[in-house]
């Protein structure tokens, strides 16, 4: 099951060759399951789509593969959307692709808080035209 | 324990601790019931890499995905838009962007100015000093002079600054000609007693270990108890008990079991959802659950070629537009709109799409995510629903929760006028994002997710037939029985309703506490 699960991941999040390592061979089949398996339904959707594979897919190329997901996604939307979640939530959330969103975006691989990011002032200045223009609202009795 | 209580409010959100502040005096003992805990906000999962997890488990806004101890069930099985509350002390505003806008005097007199619905009650003066007094408690960051509203005071702290996306936003509104000013936010940009300064982490939505976010618990509670308000929390109330016109006692379950408070006054503040679970049947006013109105919602996403790094900064609460507030016949429909900045979100959301729409999966997933990932600004569509005939709020026959309250069912499909409204927004918000740069532009049409703002079904009127309740939200016909959130709005108006709903409970608790109390516990 695991190798089917690899290759799915590997269908729904590859590589590009580059920076991205897909998300399969990235080693999240085992993550992406128990993260599944945490959402209301999700292990049933991710047993569901994994069994609606067609024998063969882990040995498909990725354009044909795609085509079957393609198809057992038409046939059940809602059950398809869970693996999907299942799959971005294990793959944005792992440490090493962080570090890699990091290097690429800026976007600081670490929580929010308690760090934050400088709260500038606000530039009143740039009001100057709207408050020009006057009132815009409409008077009543 | 006490088993009486001069005046029992149901739910401790935005408007049951806001009412109870204001009503409570030395010789009036009042006690809030609240189906929820409470929520540690200093340890919020934003302190944690995987926070984003949080918005899809225990911090969903949708009550049937989440699933905690405190939530009911909500049939939306015959609405488009789907139920976002927060059931815990502080409700829904636990989990709220903090986006802090007045209705303007105009939406109170929607029927004189425009021949629709009806006009309310009360005016925007009668509601301002409560507008003003709630600023206060909760402590709002902005900037007064906003041509697009009536001057007001001097906010309590400065606005929050703009990123370098809403930066290009309001450049292009300028170059436009329209209207934008920097958001009220409910966010303390300095410090303030125990709360800290916002520090521009940027996810608000997941609760701020800060409490900069001013939330109904941070911002009310405390003062509320100093001045003796009982809370008791994990206190779902199941029955409210009737004997002619008065209610009599309120029963509740907790963790010690079922329990009963004999009540001089019963106000109920569990929003449009919670109330219709314990008033069906209560109130016989045919208005009663009618009218509902949502604020039908569509995102409109820029996505700029240049990096803006905007998950920096609170996600709603940056600028607004008005520019297409106030009716305009030319236009096709009546009513108005507000374009609401959202920032861009953290990167699983982004992926999964947030309010907008999900990245595709497959080869082009990586560029598409790149492509948005930081680059993104969103407007919002906020329309002026109308309280229209079908639209309501009903119970299942069959269907009960845990402690057998029956499920309310939202009924709901967005109305013509309100679909015309969305759709020019929508040309407007991008006309607008294009103007600020973008080179490409993402539309979800309608947010099935935003179900956030529950409005319309106790509306008030001068009498039973113009009404469920009066100007103070107390329920024509009876005695003893109130109702003070926004099930309360007579119009929608075309802004995010926390504020005016809660000028709403601070006039009728404070009207309540200066001795128009008709009833007195029996003990
Ligand atoms: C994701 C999200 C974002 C939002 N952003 C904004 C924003 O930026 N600006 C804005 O103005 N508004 C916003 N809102 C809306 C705002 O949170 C609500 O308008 C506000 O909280 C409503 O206040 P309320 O007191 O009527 O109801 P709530 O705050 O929902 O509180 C009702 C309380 O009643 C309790 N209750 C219900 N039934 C019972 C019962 N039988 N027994 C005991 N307790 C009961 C519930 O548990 C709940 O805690 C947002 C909401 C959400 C979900
Ligand atoms: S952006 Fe500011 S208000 Fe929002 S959670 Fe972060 S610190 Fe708190």
């Amino acid at each position: 099951m695991t190798g089917r699960l690899t290759a799915l991941l590997d269908t729904l999040l590859p590589g590009d060759g580059g920076d991205w390592p897909a998300a399969g061979a990235h080693g999240l089949a085992v993550h992406a399951a128990r993260l599944a398996d945490d959402m209301p339904g999700g292990a049933e959707a991710m047993a569901g789509v994994l069994d609606a594979l067609p024998k063969g897919f882990v040995d498909l190329p990725q354009l044909r593969r795609e085509e079957f997901l393609h198809e057992i996604e038409a046939q059940d939307a809602a059950r398809f959307d869970a693996v999907i979640t299942a799959a971005y939530n294990a793959y944005y959330t792992d440490p090493a692709i962080r570090d890699i969103i990091e290097r690429l975006t800026g976007y600081p691989n670490r929580p929010p808080q308690p760090e934050g990011y400088v709260l500038d002032p606000f530039d009143e200045s740039l009001l100057d035209a709207v408050k020009a223009r006057g009132p815009i609202w409409r008077l009543v009795d | 324990m006490t088993q009486t209580a001069d005046i029992v409010i149901v739910g401790a959100g935005a408007a049951g601790l806001a009412f109870a502040w204001a009503a409570v005096a030395p010789n009036i003992k009042v006690v809030v019931l609240e189906a929820g805990g409470h929520v540690n906000q200093r340890v919020a999962p934003s302190l944690a890499s995987d926070w984003e997890l949080a918005l899809q488990t225990t911090f969903n806004a949708n009550p049937n995905l989440r699933r905690g101890v405190a939530d009911y069930p909500v049939d939306d099985s015959e609405s488009v838009i789907r139920p976002a509350i927060f059931n815990a002390v502080g409700g829904s505003t636990i989990r709220w962007g903090a986006h802090f806008p007045r209705l303007r005097p105009s939406d109170f007199r929607k029927r004189t100015l425009d021949g629709v619905a009806a006009d309310w009650p009360v005016s925007y003066k009668d509601l301002e000093p409560f507008y003003d007094l709630n600023d206060e408690i909760m402590g709002v960051s902005g900037l007064a002079g906003d041509p697009g509203n009536p001057p007001r005071a001097t906010r309590s702290c400065p606005p929050l600054p703009l990123c370098p996306a809403t930066r290009r936003l309001a450049a292009a509104y300028d170059r436009l000609g329209w209207h934008w000013w920097p958001s009220d936010a409910a966010i303390l940009s300095r410090a303030r007693g125990t709360r800290g300064a916002c520090n521009n982490c940027g996810p608000c939505g997941v609760g701020c270990p800060r409490h900069a976010r001013a939330s109904a618990d941070i911002a009310y509670l405390g003062v509320a108890q100093a001045q003796g308000v009982e809370l008791r929390s994990g206190a779902v109330v199941t029955k409210l008990e009737r004997l002619g016109h008065d209610i009599t006692d309120v029963h509740y379950v907790d963790a010690n079991g079922p329990a009963r408070l004999s009540c001089g006054e019963v106000v109920m503040a569990g929003n449009a959802l919670g109330n219709a679970r314990l008033l069906t049947g209560i109130i016989d006013n045919p208005l009663f659950g009618c009218g509902l109105m949502l604020h039908p919602t569509a995102i409109v996403t820029g996505l700029f070629k240049q990096n803006q790094q905007s998950w920096r900064g609170a996600f709603a609460s940056a600028l607004v537009s008005q520019e297409f507030y106030e009716s305009d016949e030319s236009r096709g429909f009546i009513g108005g709109l507000q374009l609401q900045a959202l920032r861009g979100q953290g990167p699983l959301t982004t992926a999964l799409g947030g309010y907008g729409l999900r990245l595709p999966w497959g080869q082009r997933h990586k560029e598409d995510f790149v492509a948005r990932f930081g680059h993104s600004l969103s407007l919002t569509v906020t329309c002026d629903d109308l309280p229209e005939g079908p639209n309501r709020i009903a119970l299942h026959a069959t269907q009960t929760d845990r402690h057998g309250l029956p499920v309310p069912r939202m009924i709901y499909r967005v109305g013509e006028n309100s679909q015309k409204m969305l759709d020019y927004g929508i040309k407007r918000a991008s006309e607008a994002l294009r103007e600020a740069g973008a080179r490409q532009i993402a539309i979800n049409p309608l947010v099935r997710n935003g179900g956030f703002h529950l409005m319309g079904t106790a509306r008030m009127g001068v009498d039973d037939q113009a009404g469920v309740t009066d100007a103070r939200g107390r329920v024509h016909g009876m005695n003893n029985l109130s109702v003070v959130d926004a099930s309360t709005f007579v119009t929608a108006a075309a802004v995010n309703p926390t504020p005016t709903l809660q000028a709403i409970a601070l006039r009728a608790g404070t009207a309540m506490r200066d001795g128009k109390i008709t009833q007195r516990a029996i003990a």
